[in-house]
């Protein structure tokens, strides 16, 4: 099976402005030898066609495999985050999953994915329809680590309802070719939206974060904030476009990437990009790209740290700034003590 | 415990210390005083091994060791502390992990067990309440957001805590209210223990009056013009730079 042969899927192209500087080639013209959905182990949980049109393409890769998605209904606070493993396990193939979670009014939830794969050659294209009703909030981390043979496009898109907060947090770990594209229409007043990512590569992994805000309604805010620390042959991508439109006044729209390029041969290209059509409001970007301040190395080193040690507590210190953005105690313990072993 | 022959040291190219000699022995309390430019800073840098300064010729023979093969954080180890300047920011860096991790690290090179976390805290009680510093800096992280006055006295904990041979001062008075510096003299002078050596740069009197040098040590373009006791330092209060036959080459 080769993506490209889906004759009805209007592919990214390679100059599509979206998708530029990103390479889906390989992956599209790969020959898969199997296509499998990855089943989750849950019971009971709602089956729907997914019929929506999505704002992105990437969606439809998933669709034109399996249509089915499952619901995640969250009906009243839950105690503990609920936590999904996904572990892929076979060779040489392309595996589906679709999930809509629905967070009912009033409630506060938090729900953490890890996705990891113990296999060569094979993919995983996962789509995430979340839905947080009106004075909900809803608290979402992501752990990606996949091996430098595994692919993975993660799409996600939001529809927040009135004075909901969202916070989505994601650890992108691995070193394989990933894509993580999120969605957010803001069509509601009120609404908080964080969406964090630390960016940890090393050897060849290949990260695309690719981010679309759009404000259409007023007093809402949209807050993104992405660390890179790149290693090796490693590379970033960040784009993250907010718009910020007639009808969004009191709107606060930030983006923020901020890189410690960790070899001479790590790269990240970094664009953030704000259209503001409003004078009503707060905005800010801005993308800062380096290596570790040799300042506050020197610090620590005329202290006795000799330099190793020195400069992993500097770089510790730039990857917690998103550990720290964590609200829920429980995601915190948990990613603080995740090792890949115990998922593979 | 410190010998310097003809130091010769270049920031970017540019030669700052011009054949310095100055030698420490132990317990001695050293001052240098001088114009801008003339290069204290750069010989403190030197000593600490600072990334900027490129030892040209010269050297330094510290403990019976030559100095220049030691890198920063071994120099550190073996006893040397500089208080800087101006202390960088550095977020994320919780300011008493830094101190426990540096206090285990002398340690460990000193061939001494680590002191864990409960013993560690009993050493900040007693020691901050030894010298009258508050502690609630150590609950920050390292220097971020500190006043001026914050940084200095963050300094002086570190000084306490790592209790080294040789105290190396650059201007820590710089920027100090009266009781801020009566507090640096306290720690100094209680620290001074006949073996511990102090080399302080300032421009004023007000902290050599608290810390009283053996010696003070005029520097103008890149070596040491002039050599005295304490009355060096009341004269140049007095008569300026100038009127000790000190002319600035900076002019």
């Amino acid at each position: 099976m080769k993506i490209n042969d889906f004759k009805d899927l209007n592919l990214p192209k390679k100059y599509d402005e979206e998708y530029r500087k990103v390479d889906f080639a390989p992956l599209f013209s790969y020959d898969f030898e199997n296509v499998k959905t990855y089943e989750f182990d849950i019971m009971g949980l709602q089956i729907i066609t997914d019929e929506k049109n999505y704002d992105n393409v990437l969606f439809d890769i998933t669709r034109s495999i399996d249509k089915n998605q499952v619901v995640l209904t969250i009906d009243s606070n839950i105690p503990e985050p609920i936590c999904l493993i996904h572990k892929l396990k076979d060779d040489e193939t392309f595996y589906v999953n679709s999930l809509r979670v629905e967070v009912k009014e009033g409630a506060k939830a938090s729900l953490i994915e890890v996705f990891t794969n113990d296999c060569v050659n094979s993919a995983y294209s996962v789509n995430r329809d979340f839905h947080i009703e009106s004075n909900s909030e809803f608290e979402y981390a992501k752990i990606q680590h996949v091996n430098e043979n595994g692919t993975f496009i993660y799409n996600a898109n939001f529809e927040q309802e009135e004075s909901s907060v969202c916070k989505f947090t994601s650890f992108e770990l691995g070193d394989g070719f990933i894509v993580n594209s999120y969605i957010n229409k803001i069509e509601n007043k009120n609404i908080e939206y964080y969406l964090n990512g630390l960016v940890k590569s090393q050897n060849s992994a290949n990260t695309n974060n690719l981010i679309k805000t759009i404000h259409n309604n007023e007093s809402s805010k949209s807050d993104i904030n992405f660390k890179h620390s790149l290693k090796d042959y490693s590379r970033a991508v960040f784009k993250a476009k907010s718009i910020v439109n007639k009808e969004a006044a009191f709107s606060k729209a930030f983006q923020n990437s901020n890189t410690i390029l960790l070899s001479n041969d790590a790269e990240i290209f970094a664009q953030p990009h704000l259209e503001i059509l409003i004078d009503e409001l707060e905005a800010s970007h801005g993308a800062t790209t380096g290596t570790l301040d040799k300042e506050q190395l020197l610090y620590l080193q005329a202290r006795g740290i000799p330099k190793d040690k020195a400069y992993d507590m500097l770089l510790k210190a730039f990857e917690s700034q998103i550990y720290d953005n964590i609200d829920d105690k429980l995601i915190k313990e948990f990613i603080s003590t995740y090792t890949r072993s115990k998922y593979v | 415990m410190l010998k310097i022959e003809n130091l010769k040291v270049n920031i970017n190219e540019k030669e700052i210390l011009k054949g310095l000699n100055l030698e420490i022995k132990p317990g001695e309390v050293h001052a240098l005083m001088g114009v801008n430019g003339a290069g204290k800073s750069t010989l403190v840098k030197t000593l600490s091994a600072h990334y900027d300064c490129e030892v040209t010729d010269g050297s330094i023979v510290y403990k019976n060791k030559d100095l220049l093969e030691l890198d920063v954080a071994d120099r550190a180890n073996e006893g040397i502390f500089m208080s800087f300047q101006n202390p960088v920011e550095v977020p994320g860096v919780n300011n008493s992990y830094f101190l426990k991790t540096a206090v285990n690290e002398k340690r460990a090179y000193n061939g001494e067990d680590e002191i864990d976390a409960m013993n560690f805290l009993k050493l900040i009680k007693e020691q901050t309440a030894k010298y009258d510093i508050d502690k609630k800096l150590l609950q920050r992280d390292l220097n971020e957001g500190f006043s001026g006055g914050e940084k200095k006295r963050n300094e002086l904990i570190q000084l306490i805590l790592l209790n080294p041979d040789l105290i190396m001062l650059d201007e820590i008075d710089s920027g100090l209210d009266v009781d801020a510096i009566k507090t640096v003299a306290n720690v100094i002078n209680q620290m001074l223990d006949g073996k511990k050596s102090v080399l302080m740069i300032t421009h004023y009197d007000r902290l050599l009056e608290l810390v009283k040098p053996d010696f003070v040590h005029i520097l103008n373009d890149g070596k040491i013009v002039k050599t005295g006791d304490y009355s060096l330092a009341l004269e140049l209060d007095e008569k300026g730079f100038e009127g000790i036959g000190i002319k600035d080459e900076n002019k």
